[in-house]
């Protein structure tokens, strides 16, 4: 135990005065349970919890997934603000923001982990814990200290129109294609430039050299042109792609479900460069005054149900292997059978970028370019 | 009249009410200085020292540097940006001066009783929100939309090929932000007109000019402060745009505020860049101002 734990574990005189006054109601109760209720209600978290999280997954339509939470903690319903992508988030937190939990995606683990602005979950106070992926679990830890506990997952691949596009190859090649130039879609985040390097064949796009990554740069560069939309919300995507602004795009397997809706002719590729697998993993962050109730709250989204509804509605897999989607299609595109689905040879599991700032400095100069 | 001759001769004034009247004017202008002071230029001052890396937020020592700017100045992407922008909002805010002028002319100028009126439906769009105009060029524009439709109707496009260009595009950016900056043009401009001396253009056209000679030797010069007023509430506020051009605008619509915006928030975060291109930014607005203000000579226009 570090200096630090052994301090945060130390009793503070708030404590002391809640025992005190527990073992007060105790004596004038004269009955244990009695004494248990009077220290529970003492050590009561109060307010809404606070959770920032991604468009989708709060009141927006994921009501579904943490209706438990609600239903157990009707005084603490969850109030959510919404993040675009991780940077999205830590920018909030550093402007003052103070979520309960947030979910950063499995590449961010180990960054949050040494940032200071989280700390590690007690998987003893999730019972749904012992159903989550062990693989994505230990995705989630850091050091032996399980800093994000495993939900969603899926993958970043290319969208099209099956009757407008005809791919020379299956090919992240796809989004830089000449021949749909005004109809491509790329994601307004950093891993376009590791995209480009797996394209360009680099064995480390994660990691790349500063040779590669202007190598990356000025290809993308040279390939926005084609670019009509560099989105950052779904619903933006949705709507360009529905309409028919878009044939071609950086998605998610929620995309695919959504324009399968709309009756497109849509087809989720998986490139030959393999896709990008992500696992959405809570994070609590450090001084939050509602541990418990995040806790609680994540157990909800745990869950077999949760994990069934995500995949039936929102085509993501998820970390609960008791949860399976209702229809075999989603089943089969998805792997969920696999345990492994996310990782090679399947996937390319996101993660750790050393250098991010670098990489997001040079993606930003792409998007001013 | 004790008041008038108070006013006509400060000197008169005993020294207690003088005592009154000069404790009135800081009272009275202390807290809009505070406001300022509070909600502008301490803002201005923290993004400031975030640009030079006093503030940050990286944990670690920091000190005074100068490197975001020296790398600002010599990255050729970000001031591209910005030249890409200035031309953008230049387009727009002279195709809209250029559009509204006449618009103000006729309800300043044509004596019609209902102009209050026209105002009225003129600045109506203002009682909708912004983001909902932004988006309605969204349902006009797209693909399916109702210029597309009715080109389709027209046999003039077949359905198969749309004309595309017009949503998420740079052309969309300035098409959405001259519809949503007319009226700030049109009223400056009207304001300008309507207090035209009308008897300057009974004097010239008694000189014989003829009505092009008058409005070009008279109406036009002495309208010219509102012109540069209304081409300023344009310029200044499209320069650092970012709300239009991210819902419209595409990859090609992408502007030096969305740049801003996307270095403090999405963009890993990088404040110290961002604030770099906001101070930029402010301090070519601010020099901008100061060389436009002196166009609209505000102590002649008094004057007159």
């Amino acid at each position: 135990m570090d200096k630090q734990e052994a301090t945060e574990r130390r009793l503070s005189r708030e404590h002391l005065l809640r025992l005190a006054a527990a073992a007060g109601g105790a004596g004038l109760l004269s009955r244990a349970d009695k004494a248990q209720a009077a220290l529970d209600w003492l050590n009561a978290e109060s307010g809404r919890l606070q959770v920032l999280d991604w468009a989708g997954y709060g009141n927006d339509g994921g009501q579904a997934m943490f209706a438990q939470y609600v239903k157990t903690h009707p005084k603490n319903k969850p109030q959510f603000t919404y993040m675009t992508n991780e940077s999205d988030a830590l920018a909030k937190i550093h402007a003052g923001l103070k979520p309960d939990l947030f979910r950063p995606y499995v590449g961010w683990v180990k960054y949050f982990a040494t940032s200071g602005l989280v700390q590690p979950w007690d998987p003893k106070l999730i019972s749904n814990f012992k159903h989550l992926n062990p693989f994505m679990v230990k995705a989630g830890q850091y050091k032996g200290k399980q800093y994000g506990i495993p939900d969603d997952w899926g993958f970043d691949a290319i969208l099209y129109r099956s009757d407008k596009v005809t791919p020379k190859a299956r090919s992240w090649g796809l989004l830089f294609d000449e021949r749909y130039k005004g109809k491509i879609a790329w994601f307004d985040d950093l891993e376009m430039l590791t995209i480009a390097g797996l394209y360009l064949g680099f064995d480390k796009p994660w990691r790349q050299t500063d040779a590669q990554l202007k190598r990356s740069q000025k290809f993308l560069m040279s390939k926005k042109h084609l670019v009509r939309l560099i989105w950052s919300s779904e619903t933006n995507l949705w709507e360009a792609f529905g309409s028919g602004d878009l044939w071609i795009a950086y998605a998610w397997p929620n995309d695919w479900v959504q324009m399968k809706k709309k009756k497109l002719k849509v087809v989720y590729m998986r490139p030959k460069e393999k896709p990008i697998a992500w696992v959405g993993m809570f994070m609590l962050r450090k001084g939050s005054p509602r541990p418990n109730l995040a806790h609680a709250y994540v157990n909800a989204w745990s869950s077999a149900r949760s994990g069934k509804w995500l995949e039936d509605n929102y085509g993501y897999g998820h970390a609960n292997t008791l949860a399976r989607p209702s229809s075999s299609d989603l089943l089969k595109a998805l792997q969920l059978t696999n345990p492994k689905a996310v990782t090679e040879p399947s996937a390319h599991l996101d993660r750790d970028i050393p250098r991010r700032a670098v990489y997001a400095r040079m993606w930003e100069e792409v998007k001013a370019s | 009249m004790a008041i008038a001759d108070a006013g006509s001769s400060p000197g008169h004034i005993p020294r207690r009410r003088r005592l009154r009247v000069d404790l009135t004017t800081p009272t009275l202008l202390g807290l809009p200085l505070a406001w300022l002071a509070v909600f502008f230029l301490v803002p201005i001052g923290i993004v400031a020292a975030y640009s030079f890396d006093v503030y940050s937020l990286d944990p670690g020592p920091h000190s005074f540097t100068l490197t975001a700017w020296r790398d600002f100045l010599h990255s050729s992407v970000y001031l591209r940006l910005f030249w890409k922008s200035v031309r953008m909002s230049l387009t727009v805010s002279a195709i809209v001066v250029v559009l509204a002028y006449p618009l103000a002319y006729y309800l300043a100028l044509s004596g019609t009783k209902r102009k209050y009126i026209l105002l009225l439906l003129l600045i109506a769009p203002f009682l909708t929100s912004y983001l909902l105009r932004v988006l309605a060029w969204k349902v006009i524009l797209g693909n399916q939309g109702v210029v597309n439709t009715f080109l389709f109707w027209t046999g003039l496009r077949s359905p198969d090929h749309p004309l595309s260009q017009l949503l998420y595009s740079r052309f969309a950016v300035m098409l959405v932000l001259g519809y949503i900056w007319l009226p700030f043009v049109a009223l400056p401009i009207f304001v300008s007109l309507e207090s035209l001396d009308r008897r300057l253009l009974e004097a010239a056209s008694d000189l014989g000019a003829s009505r092009l000679q008058a409005f070009r030797r008279v109406t036009l010069p002495l309208s010219l402060p509102g012109v540069v007023a209304a081409f300023l509430f344009v310029f200044i506020p499209t320069l650092g745009e970012f709300v239009t051009p991210s819902l419209v605008g595409g990859a090609n619509g992408y502007m030096y505020g969305n740049q801003i915006v996307d270095l403090f928030g999405t963009g890993f975060p990088d404040w110290e860049t961002g604030s770099v291109l906001a101070i930029f930014l402010l301090g070519v607005v601010a020099v901008l101002t100061v060389v436009f203000a002196r166009f609209l000579q505000p102590r002649q226009v008094a004057a007159d």
